[in-house]
């Protein structure tokens, strides 16, 4: 059914992706605009399938097979021959509408285009369209190759027969799809805010220290993680810039309003763990 | 009484050193989470009593017939430990309160589930306030290693230790943390599930995808609608009214669905099934 995948970004999604799709042994035309980006991409995808094999998720075998279904690509008319084309560039409204733009004229017409976008409107997207039934949302989470659950958002003019077709690809691809409605945060995003946005409102209200919410929350809980210690490895300017976008496009609902010590924390640049401080101390880590 | 005669009293009381063998524990409040203490109190060696409203409010159930515990209409005044574990219904809680307070030595803590109400507001509702010290109750998470405990201003170390040595005796650490309506794990929690709801509400997409999404997409241990089914919709609407009539804040306001889930009974989970 889906002989040529197109993957347009070769980030870190777009890798993820590929790396998923190529072992179902789908030719996967990864396009990026230069040759390095795709070269880091396709090391990337090599190193983490060497990791599969020997966690023993995947064989030596399937490993080398899957790496012969990736065709790099920096000219976007080599993805006339995909039936359906992933785009996972950066999350920038203008730089996807230009891209889909460019998209549609590249393609057949029965291609059907999705965005893995994360936080913009799929239905903005799709507007620059001359058929826009035919874009739809995959939201896939990262790591894409390892993670499970791919959002699909079916946006205003998005038709049944492409809404299906995303959910018979993230089928094929091992994913478990859900169907959301194109609405801010779609599931994932919004109905995890109050996840840190409540901890976050504890700690200003000094119900309790960080260390003791995270405990609660794990041991109580049973939530894999604390909400602070999630958002250090998220990244607390990461997690600040999610919530907010999504209070501006509720137009300031009050339910995901952004918290001072969030803004306080990115000013002064403890970040998490990318830069060795956050809400904890990283000492081991390199710090920025 | 001096300090050092309470903190005696209350230790003995809850280590059941007491003369005539086992440590009375006394539990009053609302139905399931009455029973899932009884019996694991039981299990642990205390003499549990379960004290139904003389209304027979509570009506028999299955669990009854255990022999975890034993009822009765009246509180013991040979209590050593009292437990209420009323979210739901406040002028309720307020009458076991009352009635504890009056029936009770005042060497004997009591024990009170603090979310829907702050144990400080709680304290004012009887004489020798030392004695109540809050906690979170909610049905479901009994299995857990660790609990949530509120201290009021007039709870004195010795109440405090006595609480904690109780939890011990049932295998958990106790986290104190600071005496606010909703406390820490059902403030979180049940504004997840407000969240899912509301999503549910505008039709972003249905139950089943709502929790397979949260759990695969974010790790989470339960969907939050699973999650609510399973605490109770009637427990989540009283914690989250709770903090919204403490708080003021629009963040705070309940999902109007999810009053209608927990006011209506279970008619949420027939529909598209039935029919």
């Amino acid at each position: 059914m889906f002989k040529h995948l197109g993957v347009v970004g070769a980030g870190t999604m777009g890798a993820g992706i590929t790396h998923a799709a190529a072992l179902t042994n789908t030719d996967v035309m990864l396009y990026d605009i230069n040759d390095t980006i795709l070269r880091r991409a396709l090391e990337r995808i090599k190193t983490d399938l060497r990791t599969g094999v020997k966690k023993g998720k995947i064989t030596q075998e399937q490993m080398t097979e899957a790496v012969t279904h990736i065709h790099p690509r920096t000219s976007l008319s080599d993805l006339h021959s995909c039936d359906f084309v992933v785009e996972a560039a950066i999350e920038d409204l203008r730089v996807k509408k230009d891209l889909f733009k460019h998209l549609e004229t590249s393609v057949k017409t029965s291609t059907i285009l999705a965005t893995n976008t994360s936080s913009l409107s799929v239905t903005a997207i799709a507007s620059v369209l001359h058929r826009p039934e035919r874009v739809v949302g995959m939201h896939f989470f990262n790591p894409a190759h390892i993670m499970k659950l791919v959002e699909i958002i079916a946006g205003r003019n998005t038709s049944r027969e492409t809404v299906q077709k995303a959910f018979d690809l993230s089928k094929f691809l091992g994913k478990v799809p859900v169907v959301a409605k194109d609405t801010p945060g779609f599931i994932v995003n919004r109905v995890a805010r109050p996840f840190y946005g409540e901890a976050l409102r504890l700690l200003g209200e000094n119900v309790a220290t960080h260390e003791q919410i995270d405990r609660i929350v794990k041991s109580i809980g049973g939530f894999p993680m604390g909400p602070f210690e999630l958002m250090d490895l998220i990244g607390i300017d990461i997690n600040f810039s999610v919530t907010q976008s999504m209070f501006d496009q509720y137009f300031g609902e009050p339910r995901y309003r952004p918290h001072p010590i969030q803004k306080q924390m990115v000013d002064s640049n403890l970040l998490g763990r990318k830069t060795g401080r956050g809400f904890y101390e990283y000492s081991d880590e390199k710090a920025g | 009484m001096g300090k050092a005669k309470r903190k005696s009293d209350q230790r003995s009381a809850v280590s059941g050193q007491t003369s005539g063998g086992r440590a009375v524990l006394s539990i009053i409040g609302d139905s399931p989470l009455v029973e899932e203490y009884a019996e694991l109190c039981g299990s642990k060696g205390y003499d549990v009593v379960v004290v139904r409203d003389s209304k027979g409010k509570f009506p028999p159930t299955r669990e009854q017939k255990s022999k975890a515990f034993r009822e009765t209409g009246a509180i013991p005044p040979e209590t050593s430990l009292a437990l209420e574990l009323t979210n739901t219904d406040l002028p309720a809680k307020r009458k076991n309160i009352e009635q504890l307070g009056k029936a009770l030595s005042p060497a004997t803590a009591i024990l009170s589930s603090s979310i829907t109400v702050t144990a400080t507001r709680q304290s004012s509702w009887m004489d020798k306030k030392h004695r109540l010290v809050g906690f979170g109750a909610l049905p479901g998470f009994l299995d857990r290693a660790l609990v949530e405990v509120a201290p009021t201003v007039f709870s004195p170390p010795e109440t405090i230790e006595v609480v904690r040595t109780f939890f011990h005796s049932l295998g958990k650490e106790i986290e104190i943390v600071q005496d606010r309506v909703g406390m820490v794990l059902p403030r979180i929690l049940c504004q997840i599930i407000n969240e899912s709801i509301f999503a549910l509400q505008d039709d972003v997409a249905s139950p089943a995808d709502i929790d397979t999404a949260m759990k695969m997409g974010v790790n989470y241990p339960l969907g939050p609608i699973e999650w609510a089914d399973r605490i109770g919709f009637k427990n989540v609407y009283a914690v989250l009214s709770a903090l919204e009539d403490d708080l003021r804040e629009d963040r705070y306001r309940v999902a109007p669905l999810l009053k209608q889930m927990a006011e209506g009974g279970d008619w949420w989970k027939q529909s598209g099934t039935t029919s």
